[in-house]
């Protein structure tokens, strides 16, 4: 998994992700990054990098001390 | 609605995956009679190699192979019938290694002839086809005398397999004769068996338990498994009809006809289509099965002036579950005992046709002295994998058709979408894979070369007449075949003859069609199917078993040959 920068434009391609997103519900908009995942994944393809982005994307758990 | 849920109100489904009988024509099974055994009434306990308690189609196929390697055995059946207790069809779907084995078996040329060939398969969205598929052009289906699946009533093959059994001998089926007590310990084991004439008490050496999934052996043995069950249930609509629709799979992954859900539609042998719809969560198996229900689903499919002959409906749920090992001591787990799956993709009958098969050669091997007694573990080692594999290849096909309310349904949804739009979405709909001959990677028999089936594919004879893979099977019997592919030096061809005397392994030179022949056994491959089908690719030999499958391949005629043939025995066993 790539986690230097790879963007070429990394500000255009967050504003299009939101542009994309204005005016569905929130049912039509889980739909479309559905869509764009499963998209995105065959882009990569690798079975090792999806695996682990897919274990990246999880949210760190707030550790109570 | 209430604050609580009310009571379930209808009965809850059995986890069976048996199609239980509820209404319709229904079939005439064959009728086997129940004759007293010589131990009934002796009163002395006699002792059997081989006892094989169900007569399903994993404990006749197995049944059958040993009757055909000479072997003797006893089969223990509580019914008197093939099919499910006078009822029905349950599997349907029978795939090319399945055919292979029941070509070697005898059987073949009648399942042909009663069944339906079909290789293409089409799958629906609402009222789009998302995706089609043709095996035929599929190359890994293509080279072996057999077809890619025949779909057909279990039962037929049932019936062909204990009528195949009657003409070999060897096998004593015992109709009537349920098994109500079983202990084992490091001598014998002990089954204590109930028949209409009175009980009797039978030693064994080597049990199989091929009962299904309502197995006593698991508490008897004390199993363990992997089991999941869920709500997702199906009802099973068997019927012939005045319309003919095409010879192919037809898949709905979303019927409009049925409020959505997955209809499946399938053409088996007698003209008759198997229906198969999938119901509301937790539907209640009465109601869906009662038969104004089913015609007006039918009728929703087909129109309203289709005349439909209900043959047989049976409504069911399924769970998944596999033992975490096929052995303990003396009995071997096989079929629906060793895992359960759900009927996507054809994998349960299937996978205990294939256990059968793995058995059978390994029980006589050992039997007649001709392989160590560790072989029969490599059964757990192998069977296992595929058993664990097709839990997992089922498991996955269970959850796009089922899938969880939420993101589970939205990621579904948007596969199906971008299915039909763009073909590498196709990869994601999963209406079931289709059983396979499961590789093994971590048998300690098989070396890192082997572990693949070697399909069933035609050569010639010396003579020039048409031969194929089964009829060298059929030549070695239990023992281990090994192919040398080319011209050979003298020192290899004198090697090799010297080998066929000292081990139970028989060897037969492949040539070409210009090849000079070396060896006294050899055929000719001219178009190299059998050098394809062995898997051997650049190298020298293949080690057959009499399985159809590769123990291993190699380069030289060498101490590498001779380590693969002990390894392919049970000795020197790796794990």
């Amino acid at each position: 998994m790539n986690t230097t920068l790879h963007f070429q434009d990394a500000d255009g391609f967050y504003e299009r992700l939101l542009d994309v997103h204005a005016g569905l519900s929130p049912a039509e908009s889980e739909l479309l990054n559905a869509r764009l995942i499963l998209l995105l994944a065959n882009q990569i393809g690798d079975a090792r990098v999806l695996g682990e982005c897919i274990e990246a994307a999880r949210v760190p758990q707030q550790t109570t001390a | 609605m209430p604050d609580t849920a009310p009571a379930t109100p209808y009965r809850a489904p059995a986890f069976t995956n048996g199609y239980e009988f509820t209404q319709g024509a229904g079939y005439t099974l064959p009728k086997y009679p129940f004759v007293a055994p010589p131990e009934l009434g002796s009163g002395t306990v006699m002792r059997h190699p081989i006892v094989i308690v169900g007569g399903g189609i994993s404990g006749l196929t197995l049944a059958c192979s040993l009757a055909r390697l000479g072997v003797k055995a006893v089969l223990l059946d509580e019914d008197n019938t093939v099919g499910v207790k006078g009822a029905s069809s349950r599997g349907i779907c029978y795939t090319q290694k399945s055919l292979e084995i029941f070509d070697k078996l005898g059987i073949y040329e009648r399942i042909a002839k009663k069944g339906i060939q079909w290789s293409v398969g089409r799958t629906f969205a609402g009222h789009d086809e998302v995706m089609a598929f043709d095996l035929r052009q599929q190359g890994n289906f293509n080279l072996s005398t057999q077809p890619p699946f025949i779909n057909i009533q279990q039962f037929y093959i049932e019936g062909f397999l204990v009528e195949r059994i009657h003409e070999l001998g060897h096998v004593d089926l015992r109709w009537k004769s349920r098994v109500t007590a079983f202990t084992q310990d490091a001598e014998v084991a002990t089954l204590t068996v109930e028949t209409p004439a009175g009980s009797y008490q039978i030693e064994a050496d080597h049990v199989i338990d091929a009962t299904g999934s309502h197995t006593p052996f698991h508490q008897w043995c004390g199993a363990t498994m992997q089991s999941r069950r869920g709500d997702d249930r199906w009802c099973i609509a068997d019927v012939r009809f005045t319309t003919h629709p095409p010879v192919e799979r037809h898949t709905w992954i979303e019927a409009p006809f049925n409020e959505n859900r997955a209809v499946w539609q399938h053409l088996m042998a007698d003209d008759v289509w198997r229906l198969d719809y999938q119901m509301a969560p937790n539907a209640d198996p009465d109601f869906v099965s009662r038969e104004d229900v089913v015609r007006e689903r039918l009728a929703r499919q087909f129109g309203p002036d289709v005349e439909v002959e209900v043959v047989w409906v049976g409504p069911y749920a399924y769970r998944s579950q596999c033992l975490d090992h096929l052995r303990a001591g003396r009995v071997f787990f096989m079929g629906d005992t060793a895992k359960i799956v759900s009927p996507f993709g054809a994998r349960g009958g299937n996978t205990g046709v294939s256990d059968a098969d793995n058995l059978a050669w390994k029980l006589a091997a050992v039997q007649r002295g001709h392989a160590h007694p560790a072989l029969l573990d490599s059964y757990n080692a192998e069977r296992l994998e595929a058993a664990q594999q097709n839990v997992q290849v089922t498991n996955r096909t269970a959850r796009f058709l089922r899938p969880a309310d939420g993101m589970e349904r939205t990621f579904r949804t948007a596969a199906i979408s971008l299915a039909k739009e763009h073909p590498f979405a196709r990869a994601l709909i999963n209406t079931g894979r289709m059983a396979v001959a499961n590789t093994y990677t971590r048998s300690s028999i098989c070396d890192a070369t082997g572990g693949q089936s070697v399909q069933n594919v035609a050569f010639q004879w010396a003579d020039g007449s048409a031969g194929r893979v089964n009829d060298l099977l059929q030549w070695v019997s239990d023992e281990l075949l090994v192919l040398v592919f080319g011209e050979i030096s003298r020192t290899v061809a004198s090697n090799l003859q010297q080998l066929t005397r000292l081990a139970p392994v028989r060897a037969v030179q492949v040539l070409g069609a210009k090849d000079r022949a070396q060896a006294r056994e050899h055929v000719r491959d001219p178009q190299g199917h059998l050098r394809e089908a062995s898997h051997v690719f650049g190298h020298t030999w293949a080690l057959l078993r009499p399985d159809g499958y590769l123990a291993a391949t190699g380069e030289a005629v060498d101490s590498d040959l001779v380590a693969a043939i002990e390894r392919g025995l049970g000795l020197n066993a790796q794990d």
